[in-house]
């Protein structure tokens, strides 16, 4: 067993009693965990469970109306998805989100697009933050200069997207999709949009890695492929990971520690082998058996 | 008061001669009935197919058109309005056989964009048939007016009034009581469900399309009545699509407020404010207010928050 | 057998990140230009000299077909980036070409103001002051006109923000009717003329006469120089080709695929750091700028005069829209696709649907052509839309995806 002699890091990500609630119902009800640097962290439930909503809450799509989260030691404020995506977190959807219009480069090219420098105001705005006020006037300059030379593609433009074409690259060979560089995403098979999607994120070189469902849908060796791509972002990148995936024997498998949510709250939460041996996780999975139906039968 | 305040309040200040405002605003909620009616079409088709036809308009201008010229062709009446609804009915059934069946699944954006198409044949097909000139539609609604209290009201308005007041306890009932409503109401909750059950979707969006044909019919009789039959009513009745913003795309009520709102803002700005800038506002006010409307709630009066899902 | 990549490998990403994937495609694109630049000028010359062609018919290809195609071309680029590569559909393209047509006129007049005074007889004097110099050179009119236009375009999006879809299609409709309201009821915008029509004055770039007149003394003599069709053909041509190339590179680089991000799917978008907002903003602004482009040449090359209400018009907007749809939504190539296909069809039965009636003993009138003509797009939009989405430009990659097999197809 491979999580025997692992070693983490500091806490990455803190989620303090978090309860969500659409209208009346809530989604999530009062859960808090760590997520340690350099972690496989899985999340697993029933279907219903608030796992999904919970990703949507560590990527500020959904805000919770009580609780806390605390990522890379600060508390975080209400953020927006785009926020969050700037401090390091990235994600893969358990119904493929990819931008079907686009080639598998351009999808992963567009993973790159926070890594490149603009033009966007947020990067003048942070390199000249400390600077005198009189930069507020030539930053719209600047962007202005910078979006010319984008429209003529050229110059330190020109050098700006070979250079990220090359770590986009990198990603298409770590995962083994060179092969379908020019195909629209949307003619590819289930399980190789999956893999794009990885790269996609995997492109974003995030520190905080989420995957919702990443083997849903697979056939066995698709499965495998996908374990194995997970564990070396995990080794190779020391990328944290945060899953959640139905298949319990990769969970039990490729995670260091799982946390079980039943109809919105925590039930259980520790190693494989100590969620596997809880029984109110096992009641969750196969329903209460009990006491007077076994005597009837 | 200075002439800011003045300015600002003018669509209130109209009511200082309060007979005066009160026919403004009489002429202007009829108006919005009218509106009404061309979005009820809207709302019909939108429910059971979650196709946003922005042909309706159009549909309005085809009815009137038949009508007309059946009428101008001398057949009675009551015969005139059987063969336009005959034909409405044709159309539904052409229009799922050429159309909505091969644009299943596609993306909303899509189907509205070939409504779009829809509307330009229909309305260049409707004109070539009847010729372009503007013809008048007299079915039988009493002109002129009276007078309680001094206001005067049309008969005609009070008509369109009542028409839609009808038209919208007819569909009422049509919804709730018959096999075909409640079908039709199972469809506009779940499509893959009301297939499941045995609901054959393409019966269905020939029904809701010739429905709501006859909803254009009379939609289109009421203002062919009032302002005779052109082109420009199909111009008249995009003026529906700000009424279906305000009141949300699934509401039956939503439709019938929204066009009361819009009929009646549109109204009183225009006789408020449109000597300050040169009158016509009413071109683009209901355009504008539903715009802003939008910005602060997107879902419309009536329409559910919608939550997201990834 | 001749037009496939055989033998073609890039060693560098730069290269292989050009426009063209195939050496034959490039060369196909500068055939084109030649044609366009030199062949048709030089050609239509010849022919005229040649007594082969009237000197009328040649002006009527430069000034009722080719640049009435050049102006659509441009509208329907800017069109497609804003709804063909950020998914934003769009009902008010004619209102912002009416902004780029207006802008070019106030500009090109010295951004005239009215001042009213009483004369010593008690009446009503009025006077047009200019606030700038007039600029008379008609590329810089143009420009101007796109960034103005732009800015509005950037305030009619912002609701883009928190609506999508058709409700973003009814706040364009918005636009549309505002912005044409004003073009008949804002006197200043016309110069306050009672027949709200505008007119571009005289303007010439590098001393060739572009629009109006000019009375030059020669040998003692006056005489009028008009301006040449292929002087506006050729700088109309000039600016769209330009502007098609940097459409292209906005397209092809991170911009662009922002833009194709959220169109494709928000939600994801955002959750991989793109400003929703921001992005949305840029194309309608760039979009803006095209379509503001569009409305200046049109007034200042194609129409030299014209009544703002009447000339932008609701169905204006709807055929630029089609233009976008039949030549294939994403598509800088369709977008010229479908602008000449759009563009010509009615030229085409205007000549043909008189005659054929004629054969035929059935009068046609411009009533029945024009009903014919709606009858036709309405059509071929459905038909398209159901049998290609994608439009012309796809059925053109087909054609060269089997041209790439031909005549080996396994």
């Amino acid at each position: 067993m491979k999580h025997a002699e692992r070693t983490f890091g500091d806490t990455l990500l803190k989620v303090d009693n978090i309860t969500l609630r659409f209208g009346g119902v809530k989604a999530i009800t009062d859960v808090s965990f760590e997520i340690r640097e350099k972690q496989i962290f899985a999340i697993i439930g029933p279907n219903g469970a608030g796992k999904t909503s919970m990703l949507n809450v560590i990527n500020g799509f959904y805000h919770p109306q009580e609780g806390t989260i605390t990522y890379k030691g600060n508390p975080r404020h209400q953020m927006k998805p785009h926020e969050a995506a700037e401090t390091g977190i990235a994600r893969t959807f358990q119904n493929v989100a990819l931008f079907r219009g686009m080639s598998t480069l351009d999808n992963v090219m567009t993973g790159r697009l926070l890594k490149m420098s603009g033009p966007s105001m947020r990067y003048y705005h942070n390199k000249l933050a400390n600077m005198p006020v009189i930069n507020y006037l030539t930053y719209p300059a600047m962007w202005f200069g910078d979006f010319l030379l984008d429209s003529l593609y050229w110059g330190p433009y020109q050098k700006e997207e070979v250079a990220h074409r090359k770590a986009a690259e990198e990603v298409i060979d770590f995962l083994e999709i060179q092969s379908i560089r020019r195909t629209p995403v949307g003619r590819l098979p289930y399980g190789l949009q999956k893999r794009v999607e990885l790269g996609r994120a995997l492109a974003m070189e995030p520190d905080l890695l989420l995957l919702d469902e990443p083997m849903a849908g697979m056939n066995l060796e698709e499965k495998e492929d996908m374990c194995r791509f997970v564990i070396d972002v995990n080794d190779e990148f020391g990328t944290t990971i945060a899953l959640i995936e139905h298949d319990m024997g990769v969970v039990m498998d490729i995670s260091d520690h799982v946390v079980v949510l039943n109809y919105g709250r925590k039930i259980s939460e520790g190693t494989p082998a100590v969620v596997q041996a809880d029984q109110d996780v096992i009641d969750a999975y196969l329903g209460v058996a009990h006491e007077e139906d076994l005597i009837e039968t | 008061m200075g002439e800011f305040w003045e300015f600002v309040l003018a669509p209130v200040l109209i009511f200082e001669s309060w007979r005066f405002g009160m026919e403004v605003a009489i002429s202007g909620l009829l108006a919005g009935v009218m509106y009404s009616l061309v979005a009820l079409g809207f709302v019909l088709i939108y429910k059971a197919s979650g196709m946003f036809n922005f042909a309706q308009g159009v549909l309005v201008l085809f009815a009137a058109l038949n009508l007309a010229g059946f009428i101008g062709l001398g057949v009675p009446i009551p015969l005139a309005i059987l063969l336009t609804i005959g034909i409405m009915i044709l159309f539904a059934i052409v229009v799922e056989y050429l159309i909505l069946r091969h644009l299943v699944n596609q993306e909303q954006i899509i189907l509205f964009m070939a409504t779009i198409g829809l509307a330009f044949f229909l309305s260049a097909f409707g004109e070539t048939i009847w010729g372009s000139d503007v013809k008048k539609l007299d079915v039988g609604i009493p002109q002129g007016r009276f007078e309680p209290f001094g206001i005067q009201i049309q008969y005609l308005e009070l008509t369109a009034g009542a028409v839609a007041a009808a038209l919208v306890t007819v569909l009422a009932i049509f919804f709730s009581k018959t096999k075909i409503g409640r079908a039709l109401r199972a469809v506009a909750d779940d499509h893959q469900a009301a297939l499941s059950v045995g609901i054959n979707l393409r019966t269905i969006w020939i029904i809701v399309w010739a429905v709501s044909g006859i909803v254009a019919l009379v939609a289109g009789t009421m203002w062919g009545a009032k302002s005779g039959v052109q082109f420009s009513l199909s111009e008249i009745a995009l003026k529906a699509l700000p009424v279906l913003i305000l009141g949300g795309f699934e509401s039956i009520p939503g439709a019938i407020i929204g066009g009361l709102i819009i009929g009646l803002g549109e109204k009183l700005a225009e006789v408020g404010w449109g000597p300050y800038v040169g009158g016509a506002i009413e071109d683009w006010f209901a355009y504008i207010l539903a715009m802003v409307f939008l910005v602060f709630r997107p879902q419309g009066l009536f329409g559910e928050k919608i939550i997201e899902r990834v | 057998m001749f037009y496939r990549e055989a033998g073609q490998f890039y060693t560098s990403y730069a290269k292989d990140q050009g426009i063209f994937q195939l050496r034959q495609d490039k060369y196909g694109l500068w055939g084109i230009l030649f044609i366009a630049f030199i062949v048709v000028p030089v050609g239509l010359y010849l022919l005229v000299q040649g007594g082969l062609m009237a000197a009328s018919t040649k002006d009527y290809l430069y000034n009722s077909i080719f640049l009435l195609l050049l102006v659509n071309s441009m509208a329907a680029l800017g069109l497609n980036i804003l709804t063909g590569y950020c998914g934003q559909i769009s009902l008010g393209t004619a209102a912002f070409m009416g902004v780029g047509a207006f802008t070019a006129f106030k500009f090109s007049t010295g951004l005239n103001y009215r001042i009213q005074h009483e004369d010593d007889a008690g009446e009503l004097v009025s006077q047009l002051v200019p606030l700038l110099p007039a600029i008379d050179n008609p590329i810089l009119l143009v420009l101007i006109a796109g960034f103005v236009t732009a800015i509005v375009g950037v305030i009619f999006g912002l609701p883009s923000l928190r609506i999508k879809g058709f409700y973003l299609a009814v706040a364009t409709l918005a636009a549309q009717f505002f912005l044409v309201w004003c073009f008949s009821r804002v006197e200043w915008l016309y110069d306050y003329v009672s027949s709200s029509t505008i007119q571009i004055p005289p303007l010439k770039l590098f001393g060739l006469v572009v629009t109006g007149s000019e009375t030059v003394m020669r040998d003692g003599q006056a005489v009028t120089i008009y301006p040449a069709a292929e002087t506006k053909y050729l700088i109309c041509l000039s600016l769209v080709v330009f502007f098609a190339f940097i459409a292209k590179n906005m397209v092809r680089g991170r911009i662009g695929r922002a833009w194709m991000a959220i169109r494709d799917m928000d939600i994801a978008a955002q959750l991989i750091g793109i400003r929703p907002l921001a992005t949305k903003l840029l194309a309608f602004a760039v979009s803006s700028f095209f379509c503001g482009m569009a409305g200046a040449m049109s007034l200042i090359f194609y129409l030299g005069a014209l009544e703002g209400a009447e000339a932008f018009n609701i169905n204006e907007s709807f055929s630029v829209l089609f233009m976008v749809i039949i030549g294939g939504l994403g598509s800088i190539t369709g977008s010229f696709l479908g602008a000449a296909f759009i563009t010509l069809i009615p030229i085409f039965l205007v000549v043909s649907l008189p005659w054929l009636g004629g054969q035929f003993g059935i009068p046609v009138d411009a009533a029945v052509v024009e009903h014919f003509q709606f009858m036709i797009f309405g059509a071929l939009i459905i038909i398209f839309l159901i049998m290609e989405p994608l439009g012309l430009a796809r059925l053109w990659q087909i054609g060269k995806e089997r041209l790439r097999q031909w005549p080996f197809p396994y």
